[in-house]
């Protein structure tokens, strides 16, 4: 079965250009345009892996990471933060807020692929839907 | 006292000059606080306590004359204004001090009360006037940084955008492209990556100029430095048909620097080479050691291109400066590279610099410093200048369950650092500068004055701190262990140099032997 990956962007053509490349790459994508909406298509989708920008309206990545943090069900999804934030001032906190790895835009397409297989945990687990 | 009234402080020793100017003052037509000083010590303490809005100063007094006198006043309240109260004879001195930033001065015995009043009057407003500019210049900087800052980041979605989509095109994701394609395709990959490359060197020389860049100084090989700058440009060299070659001294020692930022100086230094240098030219990277300046490692890149004037030789480190005559498509960067590196060098204390001639090529030479522990030791000996009776050798190891990238182990190990550093005594503690990239499994080494079991509580204490960094908490473990450096077997009778360097040098050998180091070293 493909490998599910979530990206949440609010820019479409990002979107766009990440969810070809990742297809592309025998992965399974699905979108979300903010930050509420990430967290409704992580419970509805159960993504192996979230691609997250840090700059999103409706609560920003920040936020995301940590309501992904709470919850049981969702905690264990790995986060690969994609942002055209300054690493910086950025890095340490999205890391500290649960983020699994850094990408600064534009990112190196390989370096990133790379790092997404590496963090994609071995056995898909499923996240059971919210009650 | 009323917060209208002005607050005078009259720093004079003579009791009758003093009391004459106090009685003008009482007289002043606006509500006057006057308090006297009449040594320079009493007057450094009343600016302290009572905020004056103006100082009345003599230069000539019991503890200290002339010009010094204003300088120390500066010192202590460079925002207070300053009349200088001068004898007839030595008016000289006064004008001295108005180039110096003194406001006003007054001779002894020639100004009626109107004159004094008008004289601390206008001092102030001066000096208020100043602030104002000095004020409106700060915010205008930060203004620009924050500008800057806004603008590299909102350039980065669209470029990021057509780097995406170029690279899907250029891989075929998108259907087979023929070769004029490619080429073109090329060309735009090209231009981005140099795109992309401006943007950062803006937010970089605006955090330059407003002193935020941060440099995480280590124990570093420059000859690996210097591989790793050439293994990254040979590429663009062999592009364009010049030769990129490397030479160093064989005993080169360890340089005391962060080795990100002297790589980023390196490839600045061989980009800038290889685009002034004609097709068959050649650039050479050098390091070496000079018996001059022996506390400095001498790193020069010489190239064999069109070289630059001498008008041109003090423009190019100025920000924006860009030179003609690059062997180029003609294509010109921002010109902030050689203002980077030249920060660069200066935070690590060392000196970026030209020499050249039109049609003879040129060489940049920068220095850095030698990573010398016997100069590091300086907290370890005492004020008598011996060495402490107890040193001990703690080493603090880092070990990561989990692989997260290696730009966040940098980050953990700087805080790290930190943290050590509020865990010693800082005149008889040292925590040393890391002898290894920064990276998982990562170890520090703190020289501590204490004894066998004092060095049991600070390692105690230190694990105790690790264990509440979230990083170490969630994916690592910090452990630390001590041990004691033999001070007993340097001669007693030996200068004090010497024994310090018999002290590095055990200590040196006993950070190398530590297995981590060793294994990181290779």
């Amino acid at each position: 079965m493909q490998q599910k990956i979530l990206i949440v962007d609010d820019d479409p053509d990002i979107r766009q250009a990440l969810k070809l490349r990742l297809r592309a790459n025998h992965f399974d994508t699905v979108h979300a345009v903010d930050g509420y909406s990430a967290i409704a298509q992580a419970y509805k989708e159960h993504p192996d892996l979230i691609i997250l920008d840090l700059g999103l309206p409706a609560g920003d990545g920040y936020v995301v990471l940590d309501r992904l943090q709470r919850d049981d069900r969702l905690s264990n999804i790995p986060v690969v933060v994609l942002t055209a934030r300054d690493p910086q001032s950025s890095e340490l906190r999205a890391v500290r807020a649960g983020a699994a790895a850094f990408f600064q835009k534009p990112a190196d397409n390989v370096e990133l692929l790379a790092v997404i297989r590496a963090t994609l945990p071995r056995v898909p687990q499923p996240v059971p839907l919210p009650s | 006292m009323s917060d209208r009234s002005t607050r005078v402080l009259l720093i004079e020793d003579n009791p009758g000059d003093a009391d004459l100017i106090r009685l003008r003052l009482v007289e002043s037509s606006s509500p006057v606080d006057v308090s006297c000083a009449r040594r320079l010590s009493e007057g450094l303490e009343s600016i302290s306590q009572m905020r004056p809005s103006v100082v009345l100063l003599d230069l000539n007094l019991p503890d200290s004359q002339g010009a010094e006198t204003f300088r120390k006043v500066l010192a202590k309240a460079p925002d207070v204004p300053v009349v200088i109260l001068s004898g007839q004879d030595d008016e000289a001195l006064a004008i001295k001090a108005l180039h110096q930033g003194a406001q006003d001065y007054l001779v002894k015995g020639a100004f009626g009360r109107g004159e004094l009043d008008r004289a601390m009057r206008h001092a102030m407003e001066r000096q208020a006037l100043l602030r104002s500019l000095d004020m409106s210049r700060k915010q205008q900087l930060e203004f620009k940084n924050r500008f800057l800052s806004h603008v590299s980041h909102e350039l980065r979605t669209p470029l990021t955008c057509i780097h995406q989509f170029v690279t899907i095109l250029l891989d075929g994701l998108a259907g087979e492209i023929n070769p004029e394609q490619r080429e073109h395709l090329n060309t735009v990959f090209r231009s981005v990556n140099q795109l992309g490359a401006m943007v950062r060197d803006l937010l970089e020389a605006s955090r330059a100029e407003s002193g935020k860049i941060r440099i995480e100084r280590r124990c570093v090989s420059i000859s690996d430095l210097m591989h790793a700058a050439v293994g990254m440009m040979q590429a663009i060299a062999d592009d364009k048909g010049v030769g990129l070659e490397m030479s160093v001294d064989g005993d080169i020692p360890y340089v005391h620097g962060d080795p990100d930022r002297i790589l980023e100086v390196l490839i600045n230094l061989i980009d800038n080479g290889i685009k002034f240098t004609p097709e068959n030219g050649k650039v050479t990277v050098q390091a070496a050691r000079v018996q001059a300046d022996p506390d400095f490692v001498f790193v020069s890149v010489v190239d064999t291109g069109c070289g630059i004037s001498p008008e041109s030789r003090s423009l190019i480190f100025e920000r924006l400066y860009q030179e003609s005559g690059a062997i180029d498509d003609g294509r010109k960067g921002l010109g902030l590279g050689l203002y980077i590196s030249k920060e660069l060098v200066d935070l690590h204390g060392g000196q970026l610099w030209v020499a050249s001639e039109p049609g003879q090529g040129s060489t940049f030479s920068f220095t850095l410093p030698l990573y010398q522990l016997e100069k590091l030791l300086a907290p370890v000996i005492t004020s008598e200048g011996r060495l402490r009776s107890n040193l001990m050798l703690i080493r603090v190891d880092l070990r990561p369950n989990a692989q997260p990238p290696r730009a966040t182990w940098k980050e953990v190990c700087r805080e790290c650092l930190e943290l050590l550093s509020h865990c010693v005594q800082p005149d008889r503690d040292l925590v040393l500068p890391p002898m290894a990239a920064a990276g998982a499994e990562q170890s520090f080494f703190i020289a501590a004055s204490t004894d066998a079991a004092g060095a049991e509580v600070m390692a105690a204490r230190i694990r105790e701190q690790m264990e509440k960094m979230p990083e170490l908490a969630a994916s690592g473990t910090a452990n630390a262990s001590a041990f004691p450096v033999s001070i007993a077997e340097v001669d007693s009778s030996s200068p004090l140099s010497q024994k310090v360097q018999a002290v590095a040098a055990r200590m040196s050998t006993m950070m190398r032997n530590s297995s981590t180091v060793a294994a990181r070293h290779k």
